[in-house]
C-alpha cells in the first residue's frame, strides 16, 4: 500500500462552483451527469427530495476532466486530482481508449445508457440474437444469480428451427471470419462482462426436436472450453485447459426451478458404460432402441418409454423428464441401496475452553442449535444429534429419552478415549426431543467458571468417530482454539519471518499427518466433517481444514469472533443455522462418466477421490464445487460432440436414495479458431484457482502463482502464434472472448491466497479453502470483487424485479481507484465481506440518508445499517440484504458489512481489493500487460 | 567358497527380494487404474514395503563401502542418494489422498528401480561366480 499513489485530499476550494448550488433546489435526476447520454432512462423522481444530488450538475473544470460518456473511458479520477500531476501520472491508458474493443466508439453506448451492447461473446447457437445478451443486461449483476431465469426462455431464439439450425454449428464457421482480436493495452476491461455467462449450448442434432433439450445451466456445470478440439495435438496448440467446473448437487436459489425428480420402474443405463439415459441419446430403429451418447452402443428402450399400460396410450417422451432434462434425479430402485439409507445424523463437537467461552461462542452456538432444532431434516423422525464438548478432558452427555435431566460423563483419558454409554449419546431428535432443549438451554452456562485453556480435538474426534462409525454422519466441530493437548496435538508454527520465503509453504500445509489419516477414516466411515473455527490468535488452520477437505465438508472461519457483537453473533448464527437446516445428501459416490478418448488428468475439491473419476463424499454438500482436467487421449475425428455425465448416488434428506444426473453435451471442432472463440475466462481462471490451490498445499506457494501466471502467457501466446501477424509484437492481442482473462488471471494473483506479502497463514489457508470449495459464482467474486458505485443511482437500481426476489443492482466498475471519484460512496462484495466506502467528499446528505449520522460519527468496522426511514437507504439496504441472502444460499456465507472510511487503518484492506491497481510488489494491470507481452514475446 | 562370493550371494538374494517387490508395486500400481483396489487399501499394503526396502537396499551398499567394493559401491549411490532425498523430504511413502496425481511418477520410479533391481542381481550373480572361480574379486 506504501507504493500506493498518494490520495490527495481535494481541498474545498477546488470545488467545482456547482458544489455551492443549494443541493436541495436541484430536482435533476438523481446521478444525471449533464451532458451524459443517460436521458433515454426514465428519471429517478426524488420522491423524498432530501438528497442533493451533488454530481448532478458537474460543470467541466480545469480539476475535472469532462465527464465521462463512455463506460470503456476512465472514469474522471478524481482521486487524487488536485494536483493534476499525480492524475495525470496514474493515468495508465492511453487518452483515445474511447474506442475500446475494436469496434470503436460508437458501439459503445453511454455509461447509464438503456441496455447496453453485449460484448461479442460467441455461444453456439446465439449468433446473430443480440437481443438475448440485451435481455441479460438489463439487469446487469443478477443474470449470474439467476441462469434458470435466462433458461425458461431463451428459445425464443429457436421459435424458427431452421435458423436455428443454421445457427447452431455452422454458426461456428460464421464466427471464424469474424474473429476480433483485442488489442489490450487500448482498454481496460469490461468487467460488466463477468457476470455474462455463456447461454447453454444447444447441440445442432438435438435442437430439431420438439422439445429443446440443453445443457445444464451454467451454475451445474460449466467447461473452460465449449467447443472441444478435436485431437490432442490441437488442445495443445491452443494452450488452454480442458476442464470442467461441476456442482451437480448444488443450492436452488429461489427463482430457480427445482430439479424434476423421476422414478421410472428400471433405471434405463448403458450396458457397456453404464451412462444413464439422459437428453442427448439418440433413437434408432423406430425408437426401439436408443444409442448411447457416450460409447455409442446400442441398447434396447424399455417398453415404458413407448406406450404406457395403465392408460393405454403412447407415451409422450417430450414430458418425461429424463428423456428431456439435462439436469434430473432418479429415485433409485432397491439394487442401489446397501442396507437401510442412512438416518441425517449430527455429532457437535465443541470447544469449551477458556476462549470459546469468553468469545460467548458456545452460548451462541447452544441458542443457535436450539432454535434450528425444527430446522433439521427430520423425515420419518429418524435423525439422531450427540453433543461432546472439550477441554482438557472429554465430556460426554447421557441424553437418553428417560432421564429427567442430561447427565454429564467426564473422560479425563485422552490417549485410549473410552466411550461411556456408547448407546444414549447418539440420540433421536424426536425422542429424547426435551431433555436436548434442557442440555442446550444449559450448556450456554455449564462451563462458565473455566479458567482451561487447553483444547483436545484430536481425542474428541477420535470419539465422536467411534460413535459414529456404525452408522456414518457428520461432525460439526466447533474450536476456538489451537489443539493443544493429547495427541496429536498443534503446535503454535507461525512464524512472520517466513512469509515471503520459500518456506511459507510449509505453513500452508498440515501440520501432522494424523488430521489427514483421520480424514480419509471418516470418509470411509461415510462421516463429513465440518468445521467452524473461532480465534483471535493462530490456530493452524492449515492443518485443522484438512479434515473437512477430505469428507466433503465446509470450513468456516470467524476471525476476532466475539458474540456481544451484533454483527459476528448475527453471522455466526444465521450460517449454523443453514447449516443445519440444508438440504444434504448423504452416503455419496460421484462418478463422471466421459466420452471414449477422453480421460480425467486431475480432480480439485473438498473430497477423497477414490478412482479417477469417482469421487467418495460422504455428504454432498450444496456449498461445494469440483473441478475436473480432461486430457483428451485419443483422436475425436469421428465424433461430433462429446459428453461428461456425472451422477451423484446419495441418500436424500427424506431417507430416499436418488441418483442426480448432470449430462453436458460439447460439439468437437477441427479448428483452432473455434477453439479460442469458445473457451471461457471464468472456467478457465476457476479451474487454475482450484489447481493452484492444490499445487500450494502440495507444493510451494511460488509454484502455484508460477502455475497462474504460465496459464495465461500460454494461452496468449498460443494466441500469438496462430492468429497475429508479425509486426503486432508491440500489442497483446486475444481473442474478444477472452479479453477477461489476464484481469482475472492478475486478480487471482492479487487475492490474499496468492499474493506476496505478510498474510498471516490463517487468513492464507481460509483464503485457499475459498477458493477451493466454492462454486463457480462465489470464486468469480472473490477474484474480482464486485465493485458498484453507490452515490449515483439510475431509476430502478436497489428496487426489487417484479417477480422474482431479485433486486436492479447497479453497473460494476472496474476494481481501480481511478474509477472511483472522491465524493463517491461505493459498495464492494468481495463474496465474503460487503465492503462500504466512504469518501472523505461524500455527499453528506447521502451519508446521512443512509447511516442517519454525519460522516464523523460512522464507526468504521463491522456495522448493521440503521433501518431505512428514506428511500434512498431503503434501495441500498435492498442491495445488502440482496448479496447477503444469495450469498448465505450460495455459499452458506452471510457477509459483514463493514464500513470503511478514507483515511481509516482498514483503507489499505480496501485498497488491496483494487486489483487493477498497483499493490505493494504486485504489478498494476497494465504494468501486468507490459510484462505478459513481455512474457509471451520471450517464449513465443 | 570366500567370504566375498558369500557376500555376492546374499546381495544378489536382496535384489532378488527387492525385484519382487517393485514387481509387486507395478502389479498394485496398474489394479489401482483399472479400479480393483482402493486407494487407502494400496497405501496401506505398498507402505509397509517401503521402508524394507529402503534399508535392505542401504544395508547393501553400505556392506560394499565396509568391503571395499567400488564398482559395485559406485553403481549402487545414486539410488541409494536418491532413496535418501526421498525419505528427507518426507515423499517416500505414498499418500492415498494424492495417489492419482503421483501415478505416472510412481510407476516410473518402481519401473526404473526394477530394471536396476533386475541389473544388479545378475551382476551380483556375475560377481558371486567370478569369486568363486578366482577365489577373488574382479572387483577389487
Amino acid at each position: 500500500m506504501g507504493s500506493q499513489p498518494p490520495m490527495t485530499p481535494q481541498p474545498m476550494g477546488s470545488q467545482p462552483p456547482t458544489a455551492s448550488q443549494p443541493p436541495m433546489a436541484s430536482q435533476q435526476p438523481f446521478g444525471s451527469r449533464s451532458g451524459t447520454p443517460q436521458m433515454s432512462r426514465p428519471p429517478f423522481q426524488m420522491t423524498s427530495g432530501q438528497f442533493s444530488p451533488q454530481l448532478s450538475s458537474r460543470s467541466p473544470s480545469p480539476g475535472f476532466p469532462p465527464p465521462p460518456t463512455d463506460k470503456a473511458m476512465p472514469q474522471s479520477p478524481n482521486i487524487g486530482n488536485a494536483s493534476p500531476q499525480t492524475g495525470r501520472h496514474r493515468q495508465k491508458y492511453p487518452d483515445q481508449m474511447g474506442k475500446a474493443y475494436s469496434n470503436g466508439p460508437e458501439s459503445l453506448p453511454g455509461m447509464n445508457q438503456g441496455p447496453q451492447q453485449p460484448p461479442q461473446f460467441f455461444v453456439p447457437g446465439n449468433m446473430g440474437q443480440p437481443n438475448m445478451m440485451q435481455r441479460d443486461l438489463q439487469s446487469p449483476g443478477n443474470n449470474f444469480q439467476n441462469p434458470m431465469n435466462n433458461f425458461q426462455n431463451p428459445m425464443n431464439n429457436f421459435q424458427n428451427p431452421i435458423n436455428n439450425l443454421s445457427n447452431s454449428f455452422s454458426n461456428m464457421n460464421l464466427n471464424q471470419k469474424n474473429v476480433t482480436s483485442v488489442s489490450l493495452f487500448d482498454a481496460p476491461p469490461n468487467v460488466q462482462t463477468i457476470d455474462n455467462c455463456p447461454e447453454p449450448v444447444i447441440p445442432a442434432q438435438f435442437c430439431m426436436q420438439s422439445s429443446e433439450k440443453k445443457n445444464p445451466p451454467y451454475g451445474y456445470c460449466c467447461s473452460t472450453l465449449n467447443a472441444v478440439p478435436q485431437n490432442n495435438a490441437l488442445l495443445q496448440k491452443s494452450k488452454i485447459p480442458f476442464g470442467i467446473v461441476l456442482s451437480p448437487y448444488k443450492n436452488i436459489g429461489p427463482d430457480e426451478p427445482e430439479v424434476p425428480v423421476t422414478s421410472p420402474e428400471v433405471i434405463v443405463r448403458c450396458e457397456i458404460c453404464r451412462a444413464y439415459i439422459n437428453p442427448f441419446i439418440t433413437y434408432v430403429d423406430q425408437g426401439t432402441r436408443w444409442k448411447c451418447n457416450i460409447c455409442h452402443v446400442v441398447n434396447d428402450l424399455p417398453a415404458f418409454y413407448s406406450w404406457d399400460s395403465k392408460t393405454r396410450q403412447a407415451v409422450d417422451r417430450n414430458t418425461i423428464p429424463e428423456l428431456n432434462s439435462s439436469v434430473v434425479e432418479f429415485v433409485a430402485t432397491r439394487e442401489y441401496t446397501r442396507g437401510p439409507p442412512q438416518p441425517v445424523v449430527i455429532m457437535f463437537v465443541i470447544d469449551v475452553s477458556f476462549q470459546s467461552i469468553q468469545s460467548g461462542m458456545v452460548a451462541t452456538a447452544a441458542r443457535t442449535i436450539l432454535s434450528s432444532l425444527d430446522n433439521i431434516p427430520n423425515y420419518d423422525n429418524r435423525t439422531k444429534i450427540g453433543f461432546v464438548t472439550y477441554d482438557s478432558t472429554l465430556h460426554f452427555y447421557n441424553l437418553n429419552a428417560n432421564l429427567t435431566e442430561p447427565q454429564m460423563l467426564v473422560v479425563s483419558d485422552l490417549d485410549d478415549v473410552f466411550i461411556p454409554a456408547p448407546d444414549d449419546l447418539l440420540v433421536n431428535l424426536s425422542e429424547s426431543r426435551a431433555i436436548i432443549e434442557a442440555f442446550l438451554n444449559k450448556l450456554g452456562n455449564m462451563h462458565k467458571t473455566t479458567q482451561n485453556v487447553s483444547s483436545a480435538l484430536p481425542a474428541a474426534l477420535t470419539a465422536a468417530n467411534k460413535i459414529l462409525g456404525p452408522i456414518g454422519g457428520k461432525i460439526a466441530v466447533f474450536q476456538s482454539n489451537i489443539p493443544n493437548c493429547g495427541k496429536n496435538s498443534l503446535k503454535k508454527r507461525e512464524d512472520p519471518s517466513l512469509y515471503n520465503t520459500p518456506k511459507e509453504s510449509t505453513l500452508l500445509q498440515p501440520a501432522d499427518h494424523w488430521y489427514k489419516d483421520f480424514a480419509l477414516d471418516c470418509s470411509k466411515k461415510q462421516i463429513c466433517v465440518d468445521t467452524f473455527i473461532f480465534s483471535g490468535q493462530y490456530t493452524d488452520v492449515a492443518t485443522i481444514s484438512t479434515l473437512p477437505r477430505f469428507t466433503g465438508g465446509s470450513v468456516y472461519f470467524y476471525p476476532g469472533f466475539d458474540a456481544s457483537r451484533a454483527e459476528d453473533a448475527t453471522k455466526f448464527s444465521s450460517e449454523l443455522n443453514r447449516f443445519l437446516s440444508k438440504k444434504i445428501g448423504l452416503e455419496a459416490v460421484l462418478r463422471i462418466r466421459t466420452s471414449r478418448g477422453l480421460t480425467i488428468k486431475g480432480t480439485y475439491g473438498n473430497f477423497f477421490l477414490m478412482a479417477t473419476d469417482l469421487i467418495q463424499l460422504p455428504n454432498v454438500n450444496p456449498d461445494n464445487c469440483y473441478a475436473l482436467e480432461v486430457n483428451i487421449d485419443k483422436d475425436l475425428t469421428s465424433e461430433k460432440y462429446v459428453c461428461f455425465q456425472a451422477a451423484v448416488l446419495h441418500t436424500s434428506n427424506n431417507g430416499e436414495r436418488r441418483i442426480r444426473v448432470v449430462t453436458n453435451v460439447i460439439p468437437v471442432t477441427n479448428n483452432l479458431t473455434e477453439v479460442f472463440a469458445n473457451a471461457d475466462p471464468r472456467a478457465i481462471a476457476v479451474l487454475t484457482a482450484k489447481k493452484a490451490v492444490e499445487k500450494t498445499i502440495t507444493d510451494k506457494l511460488e509454484d502455484a502463482r508460477n502455475l497462474i501466471i504460465s496459464t495465461c502467457v500460454d494461452i496468449m501466446g498460443a494466441y500469438k502464434q496462430a492468429f497475429t501477424s508479425s509486426g503486432q509484437a508491440s500489442k497483446l492481442l486475444i481473442i474478444d472472448n477472452l479479453s477477461l482473462l489476464p484481469v482475472l488471471i492478475q486478480a487471482l494473483l492479487k487475492n490474499i491466497a496468492f499474493r506476496r506479502g505478510n498474510i498471516p497463514s490463517d487468513i492464507r489457508s481460509f483464503a485457499l479453502s475459498v477458493l477451493l470449495g466454492s462454486p463457480i459464482e462465489n470464486s468469480l467474486a472473490y477474484i474480482y470483487s464486485k465493485l458498484y458505485a453507490i452515490h449515483i443511482l439510475d431509476a430502478n437500481t436497489g428496487l426489487p424485479i417484479p417477480n422474482t426476489s431479485e433486486v436492479y443492482m447497479p453497473p460494476r466498475i472496474n476494481l481501480s481507484m481511478q474509477r472511483m471519484t472522491q465524493d463517491g460512496i461505493y459498495l464492494l462484495d468481495n463474496s465474503q465481506h460487503i465492503i462500504i466506502w466512504l469518501s472523505r467528499g461524500s455527499n453528506p446528505e447521502l451519508v446521512n440518508a443512509l447511516f442517519q449520522k454525519p460522516y464523523e460519527a460512522i464507526p468504521s468496522g463491522k456495522t448493521t445499517l440503521p433501518t431505512p426511514n428514506n428511500d434512498y437507504a431503503t434501495r441500498i439496504n435492498n442491495i445488502i440484504e440482496f448479496i447477503r441472502k444469495s450469498r448465505l444460499i450460495s455459499y452458506n456465507n452471510l457477509p459483514y458489512v463493514y464500513v470503511v472510511k478514507e483515511e481509516d487503518n482498514n483503507r489499505g484492506w480496501f485498497i488491496s481489493h483494487m486489483v487493477e491497481d498497483k499493490l505493494d510488489s504486485e504489478l498494476s494491470y497494465p504494468q501486468f500487460l507490459s510484462h505478459l507481452r513481455e512474457q509471451v514475446n520471450i517464449n513465443y | 567358497m570366500g567370504g566375498e562370493a558369500l557376500l555376492f550371494l546374499f546381495a544378489a538374494i536382496v535384489s532378488a527380494l527387492l525385484l519382487f517387490i517393485m514387481v509387486y508395486f507395478i502389479i498394485m500400481f496398474s489394479d489401482l487404474e483399472c479400479d480393483y483396489i482402493n486407494p487407502i487399501d494400496l497405501c496401506t499394503k505398498l507402505n509397509q514395503f517401503v521402508l524394507p526396502n529402503y534399508i535392505a537396499h542401504a544395508v547393501l551398499t553400505v556392506l560394499f563401502l565396509i568391503t571395499g567394493k567400488w564398482l559395485t559401491l559406485l553403481f549402487n549411490l545414486p539410488l541409494l542418494g536418491y532413496n535418501i532425498k526421498r525419505y528427507l523430504d518426507n515423499k517416500h511413502m505414498f499418500d492415498a489422498t494424492e495417489i492419482f496425481r503421483t501415478l505416472p511418477y510412481d510407476k516410473k520410479e518402481s519401473f526404473i528401480k526394477l530394471v536396476f533391481f533386475f541389473v544388479s542381481f545378475f551382476l551380483y550373480l556375475y560377481g558371486m561366480v567370478m569369486a568363486i572361480l578366482h577365489n577373488k574379486s574382479l572387483y577389487a
